[in-house]
């Protein structure tokens, strides 16, 4: 006999309540109750203010702002619910933790974002749904099911109707590195565009050297597309690059747009004219710094993947289309 | 001694060099900082391979980044090959199950909104939010369960700890934990120290840290008192012992915001205690603690260094610093070689504070 039906909670941390609202909205629910907060000796307390016993809960906490504190607030979040017997425990991570430590690129490295996948686990999460993981992989970490969401229609959605001289077929899209061709490729193809690419050679993290362009784009708008923006150092180089080899206008879509330390500092100088991010991240106090920045909405497809994992339907029909 | 690392997170960097000291090497290299995001980046500058690696991180100051990163570099240690990874503890997080009192989950109307810290954060101070309305009893989370979990899952052998809140601690554990007792220590201490001490009385600020207390009695051969708070009726505080004119030794295990023992001190005078001591281990002093401490009938606090005690001591001078430092050496050191810890507190070991 099938269990009965049970209800959607979606439950929020701090990390990005307005993201939550937006998907909660959108569901036509509210957001469930919880009090997520730090005592004075800065332990989190979580408090959960409604039964879920035997519920479908959902918790929205991507990762961003003091990571630690909101991974941890996530973890008792999790854990809370599955001692409160919740019958299932999706964890909604529009930017997954520590996604870049993922793999041991020298000595005595750590592999954090394996290390979050097991945490995740132990702490009793049956589910995870996340968006553009920065390596696909990062799915085999996990022992349970993990829904890797795409950016892609949204950002193909948006170069269509807000990128000007797209209808003229005058737009490149432009990788800024190599390990970003498969995902501009995959664009470019399903916009009928040619394509570009910047190969940099780079010595330190999170600094650049020298940029090189393959591919041509003169007399063209640029498009570079990348998953994630932290310091801009990449996208401003790349623009700087993509000017002196005679585009016209550069444009960059990112899904997750960290802006930390000087990015937006870096955009404001950079050949860049228009840097459009998902709000995967909170960023609107970034926008008053920086009006250079625009926003793309995807809680309509985080909303529309709860749905559908609720009901039990499919959701590859997200992997090609934005839900109205 | 042979293939042994003893590394350090951030929380108490100047105790895992004094534990280095006392056992002769030096501490293991490690740069511990944050990427541009604010995510925890560990680099370890030697080769630990088929070593028995100690990380010493206590939890206190940010608590959850020392958390992360201890989790992190037990991970780091572990995909190095290391050949065991011993996590030192001296003061253990999130292992007291605190309620927050009178939560209410009512739309709060902007004057009743609790206070904000500047980095938009909520702080909890207890009481300030309104009296619940509705039938679900809410309840907040215990995670002291998770805690373990995660520690083992990111591959710990063992732990090591002091004064462990909650005993059954161990208990949530797969894998060894070693609860050092500080009593000893203490007990030295007080010997050395407290010149009447034969004639004083241990008292503990509440119910629940009686059985600590009267051990501490018996190993001093002094009396005992308690402190006891009605819960139903919150005014109703009694004193269950005779202090009048005597030297109180007040025991508790941890000192957060100082609330109990300075109104247990109060208690006390009010009494007639001629002088009033306050002895643990692990001293947190968040909050308003240190304000509280100096207004308050305490005459001297002693506590131990499990957490970082330089800037507590600049501003309250009744502060005096127990050092645990030779105690980790020497377990880590047994640990090590493969002996008994448990022959530390025959009588014969002679401590050193």
């Amino acid at each position: 006999m099938d269990a009965p039906s049970n209800s959607i909670k979606i439950f929020a941390g701090n990390a990005h309540m307005e993201l939550a609202k937006l998907i909660a909205r959108r569901l036509n629910l509210d957001l469930a109750k919880a009090a997520v907060l730090k005592y004075t000796n800065n332990e989190t307390s979580v408090t959960i203010g409604e039964s879920v016993r035997d519920e479908d809960v959902y918790i929205i906490q991507p990762g961003c702002g003091d990571i630690n504190d909101n991974l941890m607030e996530l973890l008792i979040m999790i854990h809370a619910c599955k001692t409160a017997s919740a019958r299932r425990i999706t964890a909604v991570i529009p930017c997954f933790f520590y996604a870049r430590q993922d793999k041991k690129d020298k000595s005595r490295a750590p592999i954090s974002a394996k290390l979050i996948a097991n945490m995740l686990t132990v702490a009793g999460a049956n589910h995870v749904i996340t968006m553009d993981l920065h390596a696909s992989q990062i799915q085999g970490f996990f022992d349970i099911p993990v829904d890797n969401l795409y950016a892609e229609p949204s950002t193909l959605k948006y170069i269509r109707e807000c990128i000007p001289d797209y209808k003229e077929g005058k737009v490149v899209i432009v990788s800024p590195d190599a390990g970003g061709a498969k995902r501009a490729t995959s664009i470019a193809d399903r916009l009928d565009l040619e394509f570009a690419l910047i190969h940099k050679e780079r010595k330190k993290a999170n600094f650049v050297s020298r940029m090189v362009l393959v591919g041509d784009v003169t007399g063209k708008t640029a498009v570079l597309v990348d998953d994630m923006a932290d310091t801009c150092g990449t996208l401003g180089k790349a623009a700087q690059t993509l000017v002196e080899n005679g585009a016209t206008k550069v444009y960059a879509i990112v899904t997750h747009g960290i802006l930390s330390g000087k990015a937006c500092e870096v955009i404001n100088n950079s050949a860049l004219t228009q840097v459009v991010v998902t709000n995967t991240i909170p960023h609107e106090d970034k926008k008053k710094l920086c009006p250079k920045i625009a926003t793309i909405d995807v809680s309509p497809t985080i909303a529309e993947a709860i749905r559908r994992t609720h009901n039990g339907e499919s959701v590859s029909y997200l992997f090609h289309n934005v839900p109205a | 001694m042979n293939n042994i690392v003893v590394l350090s997170g951030s929380a108490h960097p100047k105790l895992t060099q004094q534990i280095c000291d006392k056992l002769g090497i030096p501490v293991g290299k490690v740069t511990l900082s944050k990427f541009s995001n604010q995510e925890t980046n560990v680099e370890i500058h030697q080769s630990i391979r088929e070593n028995d690696v100690y990380i010493v991180q206590s939890g206190c100051g940010q608590v959850n980044d020392n958390l992360i990163e201890l989790i992190i570099m037990i991970g780091a240690c572990r995909t190095s090959s290391a050949r065991r990874v011993v996590c030192v503890c001296p003061f253990f997080p999130y292992s007291r199950n605190r309620e927050p009192e009178d939560l209410t989950f009512d739309e709060p109307k902007k004057e009743e909104a609790p206070k904000k810290t500047k980095k938009n954060k909520t702080v909890l101070d207890l009481g300030q939010l309104p009296l619940q309305q509705s039938t679900y009893k809410h309840w907040t989370a215990k995670s002291g369960t998770l805690i373990a979990n995660m520690i083992t899952a990111a591959g710990a052998d063992q732990i090591i700890t002091l004064d462990l809140h909650d005993p059954q601690f161990q208990g949530f554990f797969d894998i060894p934990v070693d609860n050092l007792t500080s009593q000893p220590l203490i007990a030295k201490y007080i010997r050395d120290n407290i010149p009447d001490y034969k004639d004083a009385i241990i008292v503990s600020p509440d119910a629940g840290g009686a059985k600590r207390a009267t051990a501490l009695s018996e190993a001093l051969n002094t009396n005992f008192g308690l402190i006891h708070k009605d819960r139903i009726n919150k005014n109703n505080i009694q004193l269950v012992g005779d202090v009048k004119d005597k030297t109180v030794i007040l025991l508790d295990d941890i000192i957060d915001t100082a609330t109990t023992i300075t109104k247990a001190a109060k208690l006390l005078h009010e009494h007639g205690a001629k002088k009033i001591y306050v002895v643990a281990p692990h001293a947190i002093l968040s909050g308003n603690a240190l304000n509280l401490i100096n207004e308050s009938f305490v005459d001297e606090l002693i506590v131990g260094n499990t957490i970082p005690q330089e800037e507590h001591v600049e501003k309250c001078p009744k502060i005096k610093v127990l050092d645990f430092a030779s105690m980790f050496a020497e377990v880590i050191r047994r640990v090590h070689n493969g002996e008994s810890v448990s022959f530390l507190y025959g009588d014969s070991h002679n401590w050193e504070y």
